[in-house]
């Protein structure tokens, strides 16, 4: 009868014999497993990545001269307007110089940036995150920004061999300083639910009293700079609600961010100038 | 030891698969979970050793990918494994109907399970059951679809790596 007994609870007693072994097993062989297992499948990643972009690139030899020439004009209008901005931009680069140099102010942080095409995207109701095609080959720091077009992405998460994985600002886990546009009152921003076939979200905490944020009337949140991660002035997304918390100092509230977040095919990787 | 490599070469095929479709699926804020074939079929019809061996390598496979601690879906797939290896004598083998019915419910019992580890981290946990339901069903619908093709494949590696496909 014993013996049946044993019989029966064996799952059990091997199940509490695997989670023990687990236990002791060094973080070192850990986190040195987990990077093993992580290459051991990058080259699936990465290789089906770039069978998208040969798909793209034989979809795109299917377009007419006509589409390439109307498509060259566009290119070269917008490269001009870019043209006049590039410019101006050094102008107010010149001007920050000098007025740093005048007041004695610390610079702002100098980046590099890092093109990187996306691999892959993770996106479940627990985590969203971005495998990208370039890591420690290209000098990517952990932490680093992560930005498009439509404002801030994210931040590196994990550097591999040649992929990293960016954390994106929906993500729950993701938590930074913002503030309004406008404004410099800085607020908690955190990665929200995201709900399915809707565009990814985040909230606000600590948005003082004096802050109306409707769908009527959102405000634009942005990086505050605080902290020097994120340079300031990104788009984070748009406040489309602020509420009174229970505490009745504050408001919580609802930021949408970019649509466009949950189809990026190309980010940059802001690497800060001096990172080892 | 050619069992246990040719069942997580199967894994790999899966795991690659399912984040394809992940990755398609990204834009619609969809996400499929297959933790349960990673298990089923070795659990089902394969020696305990090298299925449950099988199930914790496809299980660090995930680990690596997903920001949890390392080794969480290799101790869940093992549980999963453990569990159905117990009362597989009551399965009906080779039947793709309870084939199925154990995949889901043994997917449900992951996810509901993997679900309760992660929560914490949600600002909101209660407001993210909706997402996390719908993702499950998705998932499940994926799963009815594809387990008797993933079955198929698990029985035809076995076959070009010269092992029996059941355990005698």
């Amino acid at each position: 009868m014993p013996f049946k007994r044993f019989d029966q609870a064996r799952p059990f007693a091997t199940l509490t014999v695997i989670v023990i072994a687990w236990a002791l097993v060094p973080t070192a062989v850990k986190t040195f497993s987990r990077a093993s297992f992580f290459e051991l499948t990058a080259p699936i990643t990465v290789a089906a990545s770039k069978v998208r972009d040969l798909q793209e690139y034989w979809s795109l030899r299917l377009h007419t001269t006509n589409e390439l020439i109307q498509a060259g004009q566009d290119a070269a209008h917008i490269a001009s307007k870019f043209e006049f901005a590039v410019s101006q931009n050094q102008e107010l680069h010149a001007e920050i110089a000098r007025l740093e140099n005048l007041l004695r102010l610390p610079s702002f942080s100098d980046y590099r940036y890092e093109h990187a095409r996306v691999a892959r995207r993770d996106f479940s109701g627990w985590w969203q995150r971005l495998v990208i095609r370039k890591g420690a080959n290209f000098g990517i720091p952990v932490g680093a920004p992560v930005i498009f077009t439509g404002g801030v992405v994210g931040r590196v998460a994990e550097v591999r061999a040649t992929t990293a994985i960016v954390e994106l600002i929906s993500s729950p886990g993701l938590r930074l300083a913002g503030v309004i546009e406008g404004d410099d009152r800085p607020i908690s921003f955190q990665g929200g639910v995201n709900a399915t076939f809707a565009p990814p979200a985040g909230i606000v905490e600590g948005v003082p009293l004096d802050i109306i944020a409707t769908p009527a009337l959102p405000k634009r949140l942005v990086t505050s700079g605080f902290g020097g991660v994120f340079p300031p002035g990104l788009m984070l997304g748009t406040v489309t609600r602020a509420a009174i918390g229970s505490d009745g100092l504050f408001q919580f509230g609802d930021v949408q961010l970019d649509e466009r977040l949950g189809s990026l095919t190309e980010v940059t990787v802001l690497v800060p100038l001096g990172a080892p | 030891m050619r069992r246990t490599l040719a069942l997580f070469a199967s894994s790999l095929v899966l795991w690659a698969l399912v984040t394809q479709l992940n990755d398609a699926l990204a834009g619609a804020r969809v996400y499929l979970f297959a933790g349960a074939l990673f298990v089923a079929f070795a659990a089902l019809t394969q020696p305990h050793g090298a299925g449950l061996a099988a199930a914790i390598l496809g299980g660090l496979v995930c680990d690596a990918h997903a920001p949890v601690a390392f080794g969480l879906h290799a101790l869940l797939f093992a549980a999963a494994h453990l569990a159905l290896f117990r009362i597989r004598d009551r399965v009906p083998r080779g039947d793709n109907v309870s084939a199925i019915v154990v995949v889901l419910l043994t997917n449900l019992a992951l996810f509901l399970m993997f679900s309760f580890t992660q929560i914490s981290a949600s600002p909101v946990p209660a407001a993210i059951w909706p997402r996390l339901i719908a993702d499950l069903v998705c998932s499940q619908v994926f799963l009815a679809v594809i387990t008797p093709w993933f079955f198929a494949l698990q029985a035809g590696a076995l076959k070009l790596a010269r092992v029996s496909r059941f355990d005698a």
